[in-house]
């Protein structure tokens, strides 16, 4: 190793961290400026040339109580459900891919695909009829019928995403175990189940952010009482008094803050989140 | 191996979600395209492709379908390009790795509604961002991109582009990861340059999974709908109308139900076309 390949790995880093600290900047500063706008910091239209408002305040956070009243309560609505959802969503996906993962069918594979395919599908495809399906059902506006409706949006890709875990796994374990006389189940629960426990955390972590964050779904499957964070906001945006930009980004920072923390407690486990089956 | 039946049982629980708030409500609306059903229809009666050709010759239709067009092409190739070179970058270890990798997803855990909401406030000239530089830099403000006809689309790609390209980043790296470290070796014995890096290891062993985020991507900008109706609501008068806002409108506003659920199965085709490349394309990368 000569000195000019030290210096070229060098000039390598420098570049490499210049353009990560750019990528950076670009992708956080709006979230910063709306983090500031939240706590009252905003640009002074007044002032030339311009200049920030200053001293921060919480009062906007209060004020998003005055603007919507219930946002509390749908704070905990789309926690709930969310919670729930990710349990159904990851129970019937485990479930499916590991049938499909110890199927003798040739090809398995391409049906893994398929899933992909249905996981692709936007809810905006099928919603209109789904409203009536719900309707028939009698599910229209409640819990039970938002978090079936729900957890169909997400199960094919969580079926696709853990046959990927599943199907590379040997079968030595779980032929072990059923000589040892334990039940199918038996054996997905305290054979299989730990060897893939990491991957399907990192799932649901996904899982539980995507469906924090449906709107269309609930929009149409819910009138009054299961609202969520994202069909309140967008009701006092769209329908009631024009909203301030400081109340807005502090109702938006309420509605990140769960998820940021979820994903930084989990960010080992993500490490472990793979799209597909590693061939 | 499981047998049939204990296959079959494990698959059951999947088919009781997926059959009557999926599969069913998807079929049910091809089926009533050709009728006039609608929730408060009284008299149901076969229209043929009435319903086809109303969705067809409009307008506003015809004009969602190229903005989705035009919207998919340069914001999914954007964003493949984008997440590609972050993941590109995070690949070597370093310190501080694990905390940027979960920083940079940050955009991506914001809803696209709140990034609608966030984003019609970052664009507005009194509390955006650029006109806090321009007016920094002594230059003139301007209004709204998503107002100004030949801006919106534009400024809503961007807004796409921010939000999903660290997605990108965070599933293409742990395939870039995976590569054999070997290859990355030998590059470096061969003294091989970034680009010929990048074309004969990087992208042939990720091509798969390319192809797989590239699907999942399509899926997502053909339903676009939630950022796009709160931060132009389709306009300035029909430049950024989508196939979905389209649908919806004519479903739950107009109470239009049978073109609704007509031009919504349009996105359910364009996804299945799709999605049959992807089937075709992936197994020939398999062979």
């Amino acid at each position: 190793m000569d000195a000019g390949w030290w210096a070229a790995r060098r000039r390598g880093f420098v570049i490499r961290t210049a353009l990560l600290i750019g990528c950076v900047a670009i992708f956080i500063l709006p979230l910063i400026w709306t983090a500031l706008a939240s706590f009252g910091v905003v640009p002074d239209e007044t002032a030339s040339p311009p200049a920030w408002t200053f001293p921060p305040t919480t009062a906007n956070y209060a004020e998003i109580g005055i603007a919507e009243p219930t946002f509390a309560q749908e704070l905990l609505t789309s926690t709930g459900l969310s919670i729930v959802v990710t349990l159904l969503t990851i129970t019937v996906g485990f479930l499916a891919a590991y049938s499909l993962a110890r199927s003798g069918f040739r090809r398995k594979r391409l049906v893994a695909q398929s899933f992909l395919l249905l996981a692709s599908m936007p809810v905006m495809a099928y919603v209109i009829p789904l409203n009536d399906t719900v309707r028939f059902l009698r599910l229209h506006d409640t819990f039970v019928g938002v978090a079936l409706a729900q957890t169909a949006v997400y199960a094919p890709l969580a079926t696709f995403i853990l046959y990927g875990y599943l199907s590379p796994l040997s079968l030595e374990w779980e032929e072990a175990a059923r000589l040892d006389g334990a039940r199918p189940l038996q054996v997905l629960a305290h054979v299989v189940l730990p060897l893939v426990a990491s991957g399907v955390a990192a799932v649901a972590v996904i899982v539980f952010v995507l469906n924090w964050n449906l709107f269309l779904l609930p929009l149409v499957i819910q009138t009054s009482h299961i609202k969520t964070i994202t069909v309140a906001m967008s009701d006092f945006f769209t329908f009631e008094r024009e909203l301030e930009w400081p109340t807005a980004a502090a109702a938006l920072i309420v509605s990140l803050a769960p998820l940021a923390v979820l994903v930084a407690v989990a960010h080992r486990v993500l490490e472990g989140f793979r799209l597909g089956a590693v061939e | 191996m499981l047998t049939r039946q204990q296959r079959l049982l494990l698959l059951a629980p999947l088919a009781l979600v997926l059959v009557p708030f999926l599969i069913w409500p998807a079929l049910f609306g091809f089926l009533a395209s050709f009728t006039n059903y609608a929730p408060a229809q009284a008299h149901l009666q076969l229209v043929g492709l009435a319903n086809y050709k109303t969705v067809i010759g409009d307008q506003q239709f015809r004009a969602a379908f190229r903005n989705i067009l035009v919207f998919g092409v340069v914001a999914i190739s954007a964003e493949l390009a984008i997440g590609f070179g972050i993941a590109y970058l995070l690949r070597e270890p370093f310190r501080g790795r694990e905390l940027l990798r979960v920083v940079i997803l940050l955009p991506w855990l914001v809803s696209p509604l709140a990034s609608g909401v966030m984003w019609h406030f970052l664009f507005s000239s009194s509390t955006g961002m650029h006109n806090f530089l321009f007016a920094s830099l002594r230059l003139p403000t301007l209004p709204s991109p998503l107002g100004t006809s030949g801006l919106a689309l534009p400024a809503t790609i961007a807004t796409d582009v921010w939000r999903k390209s660290p997605l990108v980043s965070f599933l293409l790296l742990p395939g870039l990861l995976a590569l054999p470290p070997e290859l990355w070796e030998q590059a470096t014995l061969e003294g091989a340059s970034l680009v010929s890096r990048i074309r004969h290891i990087a992208l042939p062993g990720l091509t798969p999974l390319i192809l797989t985020v590239a699907l999942l991507l399509v899926g997502d900008t053909l339903g676009l709908f939630d950022s796009i109706v709160i931060m132009t609501g389709g306009g300035p008068g029909s430049e950024t109308i989508t196939p979905a806002l389209y649908s919806y409108q004519q479903a739950f506003q107009i109470n239009n139900w049978p073109v609704g659920a007509t031009s919504a199965w349009f996105i359910v085709a364009a996804v299945l076309l799709v999605g049959l490349c992807y089937l075709s394309l992936a197994r020939q990368e398999a062979s």
